[in-house]
């Protein structure tokens, strides 16, 4: 009884193994296959037809080339840059101070203003974006950079707050009473002790603000109508026309807005992942 | 765990260990917040409060280069409820598309979990890295990446399908269609939504104890009555969390439906609340209906969000 039994499991078992691996191949072909496609259009030299590409014969890499350069997305780039950096430092600043103030004291107005932060998040930006125009026009601040960079700061703080909260309220109590022991003020705590532990979660959310500002789509698009301004993801459009679309360019300029993304994704996964159960599970 | 606040010598204390007392005019926490809040009211805020005046506001070109507001009562929102295209059209593209999507993206997102959770640690950290690479495409770009996979003159979906024989040689335009338009579009958005399902809900997984199993073990429990009374009850949060954030993420998609082909407006038919409110607001310059659409998201939205934090209220120690 016992090796027939062993045996059935054992069949059982293969059978199991197998039908694991055949999902794990699919899992990895639906989610690479975009991102392989996307590639495979910007290096393959024919780029005319879908089967085309799908395993490219000859490769060149002459439509970045254009793509940087006649078509001027190096200048794109840089304005993506400046406002991604801009964002990340100022949210990431903003955004500490306030969760240190929320994860370590107690006063009437904290539940408030963390509901308030939680909720403010939901708010969909095609309702922000009507005042926002009006109010950025009347400022005189469209096609300015730097006004772009101060909205998204203001869309990455609520999100960052909530995370670094987690982080703050995770550092022991105790590591910042023996700071004080040691006869630290405050401001000397805070830098010297708390902003070190909390690094890890610095990290998550900057790349959290970096990735907001470099994908931002409608307050770009709305803002920016001057060509020399264009982030990369309203740059994008130029080759996007009604009746021809050069699929090379595009999927070229694609990737390479694509990759510092993905770098910093796969960087920063085990903080981003643990950041955001920590903001959005725990409480 | 946090309740225990830090209590720094002359500095305030917090109030939970007896009567406030205010040490500075200002208190430390409140001067730490106020960069934060203030960001958050100038330019958060106060822009929502424009928008609800803004739609009960008759506001079109005019009324943006002369600044005086026109104030016509609940008109844009009679116009708005009583027009057949709202209950026809964009409540639907908007609605029955997040549903579809958000079980798509649930559903699929836990398989990849418990997928996930049954292999060894070096595949699971390849699997997932290769997970993140869908959650990393920047959506504008993903979105190129559909509309070129499913071009209607050159697309791999034509080509393939005419392959087989599926399409004629005449072709088929997947775009002027609202339901291919938006499968499309729900291919789109589970592909970019699933791998933030799959990690949260591994990560939940990840929390259970295995005593809990081999207990279900011993008292003679399926893998699937494992599943559903085991791992399902005590995740529950997770499930809470994921759903509710990816059906409000689904009810405000905007660059995957306006970038694509007759999505920016030449294509009525495909418009759900955040293009046409986009549409009406910067491309007919009616500002006012435009607001108002957007309030009707919003407050949608807002409404799930409340049925969000009770979620969240219950089940954990939030105070």
């Amino acid at each position: 009884m016992t090796a027939r039994a062993h045996r059935r499991s054992g069949a059982r078992l293969t059978g199991a193994a197998l039908a694991r691996w055949v999902a794990v191949a699919g899992v990895l072909l639906f989610t690479l296959f975009p991102a392989y496609f996307m590639v495979a259009t910007a290096v393959s030299a024919e780029a005319g037809s879908g089967t085309e590409v799908l395993l490219p014969e000859a490769l060149t890499l002459e439509k970045f080339h254009f793509v940087l350069t006649e078509a001027g997305f190096l200048l794109y780039l840089r304005n993506s840059l400046l406002v991604a950096l801009v964002t990340v430092v100022a949210s990431c600043l903003l955004a500490l101070l306030a969760a240190t103030a929320v994860a370590r004291f107690r006063f009437s107005l904290r539940t408030s203003i963390l509901v308030m932060v939680l909720v403010v998040q939901m708010v969909p930006l095609e309702a922000l974006v009507i005042p926002l125009f009006l109010q950025v026009r009347d400022l005189g601040m469209l096609n300015s950079l730097i006004g772009l960079s101060v909205v998204y700061t203001a869309l990455a703080v609520p999100f960052a707050v909530w995370m670094l909260r987690g982080f703050v309220a995770s550092v022991p109590v105790e590591v910042e009473e023996a700071a004080y022991v040691d006869g630290a003020s405050w401001g000397r705590m805070f830098w010297s002790v708390l902003f070190p532990l909390v690094a890890p979660g610095l990290v998550a959310t900057g790349v959290f603000a970096f990735i907001l500002a470099w994908n931002e789509f409608i307050l770009a698009l709305t803002f920016l109508d001057d060509g020399d301004k264009y982030t990369v993801a309203v740059g994008l459009r130029r080759f996007f026309g009604p009746y021809t679309n050069d699929w090379g360019a595009m999927m070229a300029a694609s990737t390479v807005i694509t990759l510092p993304v993905m770098l910093f994704f796969l960087a920063v996964q085990r903080g981003l992942v643990s950041g955001l159960v920590q903001g959005a599970v725990k409480g | 765990m946090t309740r225990a606040a830090t209590q720094p010598a002359g500095r305030p204390i917090p109030r939970r260990d007896g009567a406030p007392r205010l040490t500075r005019v200002v208190p430390l926490h409140w001067m730490l917040l106020l960069p934060a809040l203030a960001v958050i009211g100038i330019l958060l805020l106060y822009p929502l409060l424009r928008v609800l005046l803004l739609s009960f506001q008759d506001y079109g070109l005019d009324n943006v280069i002369s600044g005086e507001p026109d104030f016509n009562g609940i008109d844009n929102y009679v116009q708005l409820l009583t027009d057949p295209y709202l209950w026809r059209i964009a409540l639907p593209n908007t609605a029955v598309f997040a549903v579809v999507a958000v079980g798509g993206t649930v559903a699929f997102g836990t398989l990849v979990a418990v997928l996930l959770r049954s292999l060894g640690r070096v595949a699971r950290t390849i699997v997932l890295s290769c997970v993140m690479v869908a959650w990393a495409m920047p959506a504008v770009s993903g979105t190129y990446v559909w509309i070129w996979i499913f071009d209607v003159d050159n697309g791999l979906a034509r080509q393939l399908l005419g392959a087989v024989g599926l399409i004629g040689p005449e072709g088929f335009n997947w775009f002027t269609e609202r339901l291919s338009f938006y499968a499309i579009v729900t291919l789109n958005v589970i592909h970019h939504g699933f791998p933030f399902v799959a990690v949260t809900v591994l990560a939940g997984l990840l929390t259970i104890p295995r005593e809990y199993y081999e207990a279900a073990l011993l008292d003679g429990a399926t893998a699937w009555q494992r599943f559903w009374h085991v791992t399902v009850p005590t995740i529950r949060p997770v499930f809470a969390v994921v759903t509710i954030l990816s059906t409000i993420w689904d009810f405000k998609v905007f660059a995957q439906v306006y970038l694509m082909p007759g999505g920016s407006g030449t294509n009525p038919e495909v418009l759900n609340f955040g293009t046409w409110s986009y549409i009406r607001s910067f491309a007919r310059q009616d500002y006012g209906l435009g607001s108002a659409i957007a309030v009707l998201l919003t407050l949608i939205l807002l409404a799930i969000t409340v049925i969000y934090l009770r979620s969240l209220f219950k089940d954990e120690e939030f105070e």
